[in-house]
């Protein structure tokens, strides 16, 4: 398999190199190697937005975990639903935050809609801490896999370098449009193959998979059913609940964790350089809601049951039926990885240099001297994480592992910038602070870091089955709103007033007065993958108002599943096309100009005195 | 049209047919290699869906497929079509017989795609046109005019 899945690989790496150099071949200029002109193709961010999605999963992770786990983890993948939701909100909205107030990047609308240096740094921050040890973690499973495919002719070091060298060059060459146009491409060999590569194993397969035969789980584990509401389990690490992780709260409580992916730096950053039209809304309804989830929910477990004595005996059970099956379905495994590596790599990159080099270090750069340092941090930051891949892993997976819940802990932040108002800079940075602490010390790195320095913590990682992302959240949404609550009439009010005014006037959309959506949805997330879900345990296989039993033939789970995945679609088209959250369009945008932490004289004076002195605007 | 436009309907052609290609390359191999009417029958299957994907990005955009890629779908063409008929002619015996039905039956339902897409883009008349270079060959002004034909 070695030869043939190397050529692949190469023939991957040079499509990148090929796009990346038509793309500074035809560069406009060059700024555009930055941001893509803040025009990057809507069908680019349609297909890649749903890859990026499921990467908050990590593809042959939440594999792993239906063979391990069953139809408990599978029910993950029904969060893809809330998770293209929350894309959908907030790529609307910040788009047009980046047009109507110019703020271009993430990190310098949170800084400059709260007038707060202490959130630059933190999207800073988050931004490296995605393209670092994130990225390296991925990295470093990617070339893991490489080494057993290649029956360690390619060792895992070695591995790591070439896969990095890889993606640096063409990410060097083309910048942030370049490798969003290869991103999208493998996001579409990724929609292919996944099916693709489950129905094959099926045909191939000699013995009756799921559903005919349950998911051969560990003794004991609830392959078909939750195992209750919440377990009193001290957290993983400390004490693994017996019948499996995954109840209810457990998965919402995941599902918030999810939606990390969503609020990291370099995906808001792609939302916000896209251009207009209808590609989010397409993307977030049909890609991402639709068909991946689809895929997750229908063909993970029959693709995990077949891989369960791991992806590698599957890609040889391909490959002596036909060799490019089997490479493909490796390339698959690797094309999940690399594409968010890629992605938040060259992000990270970009970010760093846009906020820190151009705005602190050195505002007077020429546009081409801004490109040569983004050109220069593309390539450090590969450097920095094929080194932590390869040499720290261990490390790199430990400080990885907080990146999601982390970025989670700046829902309020968002909230406030493109929807509520009342939210305030005190409090966001007080919820925000308290929450990730909470993230840091119910995640690997606090709890070793604790343990080792002090004394044994009473708890493990996700105590009570739930996630670090809700626990940090939890507390962070009651110190905002107790504190927002106590600073209505903070003296930073105007310019947030400012902004939402601005943001009303260009989209002509009220969150509010939208009552039976609101109900719906709340119903809906309360039985999809809320405490409701319980119900799915057996609500098709023991009807609850008749005492006989109904023969499905596949468990009830997995028929709810795909209940509330098809009821998840419908909901997300209402917010897309009904809502119309699902267009972005620069017909109506007034521009506005938001001021550092300076006295703004309120619009309305402003024209007023601009009349008054003939100048009517 | 904006500085990008030709770089990104590119791109979203080379998005398209990349992927298909690989898919599509892995179920012929597999029918040409060990046989199997409906693994070619399923690599020319998405072959078609990857035309089909081409006809809807140009009909969104707006344009219609270059001089490139019209040269290099009839080079493809005739290249596979040259390949079978070698295979027939000259190849193991068994292997003509084996694969001309399935995929002369293929080739032609390419054919097929094509013509359709011809004639449900342009019309019956417009798509002969489309080739009709007899047509073409009076280059006097007064050949556009209408009742003269209105040729060009």
């Amino acid at each position: 398999m070695t030869p043939l899945l190397l050529s692949i690989l190469t023939l991957l790496a040079l499509y990148g190199v090929y796009i990346a150099a038509i793309t500074a071949r035809q560069e406009a200029r060059p700024a555009d190697f930055l941001d893509g002109a803040q025009a990057l193709p809507g069908w680019a961010a349609m297909f890649l937005l749903p890859a990026l999605v499921a990467t908050g999963l990590g593809l042959e992770t939440q594999l792993a975990m239906v063979t391990r786990f069953g139809l408990q983890a599978s029910h993950l993948a029904v969060g893809f639903v809330l998770a293209s939701m929350a894309a959908l909100l907030l790529w609307n909205r910040m788009w047009y935050v980046a047009r109507v107030a110019g703020l271009s990047t993430p990190g310098e609308a949170l800084g400059q809609f709260y007038g707060s240096v202490t959130l630059r740094v933190v999207m800073l921050g988050l931004a490296v801490l995605f393209a670092l040890p994130f990225s390296a973690n991925l990295l470093s499973s990617a070339a893991l896999l490489l080494e057993g495919a290649t029956n360690g002719l390619l060792p895992r070091a070695a591995g790591v370098w070439l896969l990095a060298i890889s993606l640096a060059i063409p990410a060097i060459i083309g910048g942030w449009r370049a490798t969003i146009m290869t991103l999208a491409m493998q996001a579409v060999l990724l929609a292919l193959l996944l099916p693709g590569s489950t129905i094959l194993a099926e045909i191939l397969a000699s013995a009756p998979g799921f559903p005919a035969a349950p998911i051969p789980v560990q003794d004991g584990v609830l392959w078909d059913r939750l195992p209750g509401v919440i377990q009193y389990s001290a957290g993983i690490g400390k004490e693994m609940p017996a019948t499996g992780i995954f109840t209810t709260v457990a998965l919402s409580s995941s599902v918030i964790g999810l939606l990390g992916i969503v609020f990291s730096p370099a995906t808001l950053y792609l939302g916000q350089t896209a251009s207009p039209g209808r590609a989010v809304g397409l993307s977030t309804v049909w890609l991402a809601a639709g068909l991946l989830t689809g895929i997750f929910v229908l063909g993970a477990p029959l693709l995990a049951t077949r891989m369960a004595e791991g992806p590698l005996a599957l890609a040889a059970q391909f490959y002596a039926f036909e060799p490019l099956a089997g490479v493909g379905l490796i390339v698959m495994l690797l094309v999940g990885a690399l594409l968010a590596v890629s992605f938040f790599v060259t992000g990270g990159a970009i970010l760093v240099t846009r906020e820190l080099v151009i705005r602190y270090l050195f505002p007077e750069l020429s546009e081409q001297e801004q490109r040569f340092s983004a050109r220069v941090a593309i390539g450090f930051a590969f450097f920095l994480l094929a080194f932590m891949a390869s040499f720290v892993p261990l490390v790199s997976a430990v400080l990885g592992s907080v990146a999601l819940p982390l970025a989670v802990q700046l829902l309020p932040a968002f909230l406030g910038l493109t929807f509520l108002r009342w939210i305030s800079r005190g409090a966001v940075i007080a919820g925000m602070t308290l929450g990730m602490l909470i993230v840091f010390f119910t995640e690997p790195p606090g709890l070793i870091l604790f343990e080792g320095l002090f004394v044994n913590l009473p708890w493990g990682r996700w105590p009570l089955t739930i996630h670090s992302a809700a626990w940090g959240l939890a507390i962070n949404l009651a110190v905002v709103l107790l504190a927002s609550a106590a600073t209505l009439r903070a003296p930073d009010n105007l310019q947030r007033n400012r902004l939402h005014d601005a943001l009303f006037q260009a989209t002509g959309m009220a969150v509010g007065g939208r009552g039976l959506f609101w109900a719906l949805m709340l119903l809906w997330s309360f039985l999809a993958y809320g405490p409701g879900a319980v119900l799915g345990n057996t609500f098709f296989s023991h009807p609850i108002f008749t005492s006989g039993e109904a023969t499905l033939g596949i468990p009830s789970l997995w028929v709810w599943q795909i209940l509330f995945w098809l009821l998840g679609v419908v909901l997300v088209w209402w917010m897309a096309f009904r809502v119309g959250f699902g267009r972005t369009s620069e017909d109506s945008i007034r521009s506005i100009e938001l001021e550092d932490g300076k006295r703004v004289r309120p619009d309305w004076l402003a024209a007023g005195l601009d009349r008054v002195n003939g100048r009517a605007r | 049209m904006k500085p990008y436009d030709r770089l990104d309907r590119h791109a979203l052609v080379m998005a398209i047919w990349t992927p298909s290609a690989f898919v599509a390359a892995t179920l012929l191999h597999r029918g040409l290699s060990s046989g199997g009417d409906w693994w070619i029958f399923s690599g020319f299957a998405v072959i078609i869906a990857a035309f089909v994907a081409h006809i809807i990005a140009n009909a969104v955009l707006g344009k219609g497929f270059t001089t490139g890629e019209r040269a290099l779908g009839i080079v493809a063409f005739a290249a596979a079509l040259l390949a079978l008929l070698l295979a027939v002619l000259v190849g193991p015996p068994g292997l003509g017989a084996r694969i001309f039905l399935p995929v002369g039956l293929g080739l032609i339902s390419l054919v097929v795609a094509v013509v359709a897409y011809l004639v449900i883009a342009f019309g019956a008349r417009g798509a002969f046109e489309q080739f009709d270079v007899v047509r073409d060959n009076n280059l006097r002004p007064a050949s556009r005019l209408p009742h003269r034909g209105g040729r060009r």
